[in-house]
């Protein structure tokens, strides 16, 4: 009974927790002291995408606008990839051409929304939420394949003609024969 | 005299006048080279599409429009009846080698005059000619996908019963199996389940009737067959929920994601303050992303995005911080919150507080010890006492 009493077994096993906590706080704090200088993060850089539609149209420049069409091996160097620099919600994008200042904006003008490249530097723009909007864009996965919406236009979607070297556009009738809104995007390695 | 010069001024202002415009209409302002170039082979008809853009042009009554070969001058329509325009296209039926070159478009009405060219080269139908005239398209392993015979909407306008033959390295293709299938009316092809052996140069064609002659049109195609791009599943593998730290002190958070294995990773990782990007939640600097480590072990591929804190402050510890990471198709994210570090922790005072009941228990034990001798030495001394009684 007087052993139990005054046994100081317990209290030994509190120190040897509490010794460790102080050993790995010294340990975490000296860490930190250790980290590197800091840089702007992944979330920053741009991928570059190859892009055409399930008809096998390829993106081009046609007197400053956007075509889709067909090229032949001769004219492949007419091809234009796309860049994409990701928002800050994850998962909408803006669309630029790739190797240019160019970006795709989404204008809207009475009842129709048209697709126009614009001159920005869309690494300040991004930190305007309400004027980056136009350049947003919500990518879709429907299998291989990808829809691109525009986010300040729920329901129109960038889309080609049917036939070749006509405008690369916006509808909201993506079911609509006439036009084409499905394209593989296919990150350039 | 003053009013002499100003009626010889004006006299001959009248007279420069028309001239001027008879020069402007005579000279055409040359617009370019359309930036496309047109490979075709001999025997089969050609269309080429006057490149200008502007749609006012084609509306605007009494334009007219006239083509002519660039090195030759020929005007078209011209002797040869090879050559005739319609609806403002080029027409060639049959094209021949010797028609290769430029051609000119020229778009006129009174008041203005525009040209712009369009370059045409025709190749002889052999297969040495195939890298040079064929369009590239692209089919995907192990899915469906289509492939389209291009170019044709001159041949297709206002034909009812389009049929498309199609070809692989000249070999008619079976388009009725569970392989192919040549969408009737269309100019598509449907492929079923793409294997690696579908890849290389095809050909498709139609017949297209001009005054009673029948003419074979046809397009070639180089089809590469890409991988189908399998996105290796991100997963984070820090697990930190709660981080202690000092106010004050400098501070490194680091995220540590699992990219996959072998591939080269698409993903993104990053940080975010109460859902805002770092760099717009801190544009002083005082929290940042640190630099990305990227690594190989065992072919199992990873990064670590550090968050920096230089120095810790109040506001950080009402912060929600996340790291997050998505390959556009799945999005996983860690909460991590920042908690002071107490000066006074439960932990750290138990340590000498412990300290004083090792004591005070070592002087009981000292004191009950010595008690319960003293009380044994009693107990003998009466027991001897007894024995001695």
């Amino acid at each position: 009974m007087a052993v139990s009493l005054v046994s100081p077994w317990p209290q030994d096993g509190d120190l040897q927790v509490s010794l460790s906590y102080l050993i790995s706080l010294v340990l975490f704090l000296f860490h930190s002291e250790a980290a590197g200088s800091p840089t702007r993060g992944r979330f920053n850089q741009m991928e570059t995408f190859k892009i055409w539609d399930v008809n096998q149209k390829l993106f081009y420049l046609s007197n400053k606008q956007l075509v889709a069409g067909y090229l032949q091996a001769p004219n492949a160097k007419l091809e234009e990839k796309i860049k994409v620099k990701y928002t800050e919600s994850h998962d909408d994008m803006f669309l630029g051409i790739h190797k240019k200042q160019l970006w795709l904006a989404c204008v809207k003008s009475g009842d129709k929304v048209t697709l126009q490249l614009e001159e920005v530097n869309i690494t300040d723009l991004g930190r305007n939420k309400e004027k980056a909007k136009r350049f947003t864009f919500h990518r879709s996965h429907n299998g291989t394949t990808s829809s691109f919406e525009s986010a300040a236009n729920p329901g129109w979607f960038l889309c080609t003609e049917s036939e070749g070297d006509g405008p690369v556009s916006l509808t909201n009738k993506p079911r609509d024969v006439t036009k084409v809104t499905q394209f593989y995007f296919q990150v350039v390695a | 005299m003053f009013i002499l010069c100003m009626v010889i001024v004006g006299a001959s202002a009248f007279i420069i006048q028309p001239e001027e415009q008879t020069v402007a209409v005579r000279n055409c302002q040359f617009r370019g080279k359309h930036f496309k170039k047109y490979f075709r082979v001999e025997e089969e008809p050609v269309v080429l599409r006057c490149p200008h853009e502007e749609s006012w042009l084609w509306t605007s009554p009494h334009t007219n429009i006239m083509w002519h070969k660039n090195d030759s001058g020929r005007i078209i329509p011209g002797e040869d009846t090879r050559m005739w325009v319609q609806d403002r296209a080029l027409w060639i039926l049959p094209a021949l080698q010797r028609d290769s070159g430029t051609y000119v478009c020229t778009i006129r009405n009174a008041s203005y005059c525009d040209e712009m060219s369009i370059e045409l080269r025709v190749f002889e139908n052999i297969k040495a000619s195939l890298p040079f005239i064929s369009y590239l398209q692209i089919l995907t392993l192990s899915t469906s996908g289509l492939l389209v015979c291009p170019e044709l909407s001159k041949f297709t306008r206002n034909k009812t019963d389009l049929n498309i033959q199609w070809y692989k390295d000249s070999t008619p293709l079976d388009q009725d199996n569970e392989k192919f299938l040549s969408l009737r009316g269309t100019t598509r092809l449907f492929i079923h389940n793409v294997s690696v052996e579908d890849a290389g140069y095809y050909s498709c064609g139609m017949t297209f009737s001009h005054n009673g002659t029948q003419y074979n049109v046809t397009r070639n195609i180089n089809v590469r067959v890409n991988k189908k791009e399998e996105e290796p599943i991100p997963v984070i593998v820090s697990h930190h929920q709660t981080i202690l730290a000092s106010l004050g002190s400098k501070l490194t958070i680091p995220c540590k994601v699992f990219l996959g294995v072998g591939k080269k990773s698409t993903s993104i990782v990053w940080w975010t303050a109460n859902d805002t990007n770092i760099d717009s939640a801190y544009p002083s600097g005082r929290v940042t992303e640190g630099p990305d480590k990227e690594y190989s072990e065992n072919n199992e591929n990873y990064i670590e995005v550090p968050l920096v804190f230089d120095p810790v402050a109040r506001e950080d510890l009402n912060t929600d911080f996340k790291c997050s990471v998505t390959n556009k198709k799945i999005f996983r994210t860690l909460r991590t919150r920042v908690k002071e570090a107490s000066t006074f922790s439960w932990e750290i005072a138990l340590a000498p507080l412990s300290l004083v009941f090792l004591v005070f228990g070592g002087i009981c034990m000292h004191r009950w010890c010595k008690h319960r001798t003293e009380k044994a030495y009693g107990l003998t001394m009466i027991k001897t006492d007894h024995e001695d009684f």
